[in-house]
């Protein structure tokens, strides 16, 4: 045989075998069933139990929370979708919040994102206002249009800074301890960030960030280092339909196993991860259009998933089969 | 005939005052507004504008409807920057007086 010919076989040995493996790698079969929608609730409006665009979903031991975005408040619903109470609507300029985004429980707290008012509003479970932290801009402590946060044991709290391309590690009383991200630049190399829309915390500190743009997740470990990422092809910002991929990343929490659960909002789903990153199911309904469902995803203990839907205006309950 | 014309120049004052009261209502379509992450930035931004009275988001259209105060009135240019500092790109604008 002659050189060339040799050398055009052992390519296309080189390029099946690429393809091989990349139709493994990134393009996973599910390893679960999916979940089942066991309830939804809520619809249009501005009353007691409806919504106007909800963007944020947090779960305590028998309640959950829901951001409500363009009516200004939080509503609250027993598991089964009975309304409970709302605030958040207040005369005060402290205590109100302007278009609340991702929510976090944390001792006995619920902290929310305020995309507009450009703070961390801290509430008692039961509604009364508590703190807020951080102010405009983009300087240490500051945010610009804040999408979500988590809270770690010791009182860090960890927050997602949209427009300032950054996550913020804080302490309990706001004051800056570090940040992920170059300040106001879009980057797709590990540790940078495109537009990050949320974080969460398990519970050995491993941080998860959904890098929302660039249409990944991003992990850093205990001190803070990146760790691993993943989303797509080399998880730089090729977004696709497929189980793995995603097309912007809204929302992520953590499981009571451990396991990761990813808001994957332009494909209307929520996809369901180990730690490390492996797909394992996904589930979601169709929009009514013309926007889209899954903006935000919650775990409770027990392992039901508590999803935003924003274009029905609505909260989904999804259990395991 | 004095009274019909106090009358008609009266509805011609009403008229010529609502005329000048009159803001400006911008139509900008932009892509990527049904992600709410994007919709209230752009949203926030435009609020915080000096002159801005009210901002809507028209998802079916995609559109975002910007009204200004009386007498106020922005350039292309300004709406290019503000949508960019949002992160979008205005794709086309059109402008009517407010009735």
């Amino acid at each position: 045989m002659n050189r060339p010919k040799i050398f055009l076989i052992r390519l296309l040995i080189l390029a099946a075998a690429i393809i091989l493996l990349g139709s493994c790698a990134w393009f996973p079969a599910a390893q679960e069933s999916p979940y089942r929608l066991a309830a939804s609730w809520g619809e249009k409006g501005n009353g007691p139990g409806q919504f106007n665009e909800p963007t944020g979903i947090a779960v305590g031991s028998r309640e959950v929370f829901v951001s409500d975005a363009r009516n200004g408040r939080i509503q609250v619903f027993d598991f089964n979708g009975q309304y409970i109470r709302q605030f958040g609507r207040s005369d005060e300029e402290s205590s109100e919040l302007g278009r609340p985004m991702n929510l976090t429980i944390a001792n006995d707290e619920l902290y929310v994102a305020d995309y507009w008012n450009d703070r961390i509003q801290v509430y008692a479970l039961d509604g009364t206002y508590r703190r807020s932290i951080g102010t405009s801009g983009s300087g240490p402590g500051e945010f610009n249009a804040p999408g979500g946060v988590a809270v770690a044991a010791n009182g860090d709290l960890y927050v997602v800074d949209f427009y300032n391309q950054r996550v913020q590690q804080l302490r309990a009383d706001g004051s800056f301890i570090r940040q992920w991200g170059m300040t106001g630049e879009i980057g797709i190399r590990a540790g940078q960030f495109n537009y990050p829309t949320d974080v969460a915390l398990a519970e050995d500190n491993t941080l998860y960030v959904a890098d929302g743009y660039n249409d990944r997740v991003q992990v850093f470990d205990q001190n803070g280092d990146f760790s691993h990422k993943w989303g797509g092809p080399f998880a730089m910002n090729i977004f696709g339909p497929f189980n793995g991929w995603f097309a912007t990343v809204t929302s992520i929490a953590v499981g009571p196993q451990g396991n990761i659960f990813v808001a994957d909002f332009y494909n209307d789903r929520v996809q369901k991860f180990t730690p490390q990153g492996t797909f394992l199911t996904d589930f979601g309904t169709e929009p009514a259009g013309p926007a889209h469902t899954t903006i935000a995803v919650a775990v409770s203990d027990d392992g039901t998933v508590f999803v935003a839907d924003y274009d029905r205006h609505r909260v989904q309950k999804w259990e395991t089969n | 005939m004095k009274t019909i014309a106090q009358f008609l120049t009266g509805i011609i004052m009403l008229w010529s005052s609502m005329v000048l009261s009159a803001g400006t209502q911008y139509d900008l379509r932009v892509d990527g507004l049904s992600c709410p992450f994007c919709a209230y930035g752009i949203e926030k931004k435009l609020k915080k504008t000096k002159g801005v009275d009210a901002v809507e988001i028209d998802l079916e259209q995609g559109v975002v409807v910007v009204n200004t105060e009386e007498g106020v009135k922005l350039s292309e240019a300004q709406f290019k920057q503000l949508v960019k500092d949002a992160g979008f790109t205005l794709r086309s604008m059109t402008e009517k007086p407010l009735p």
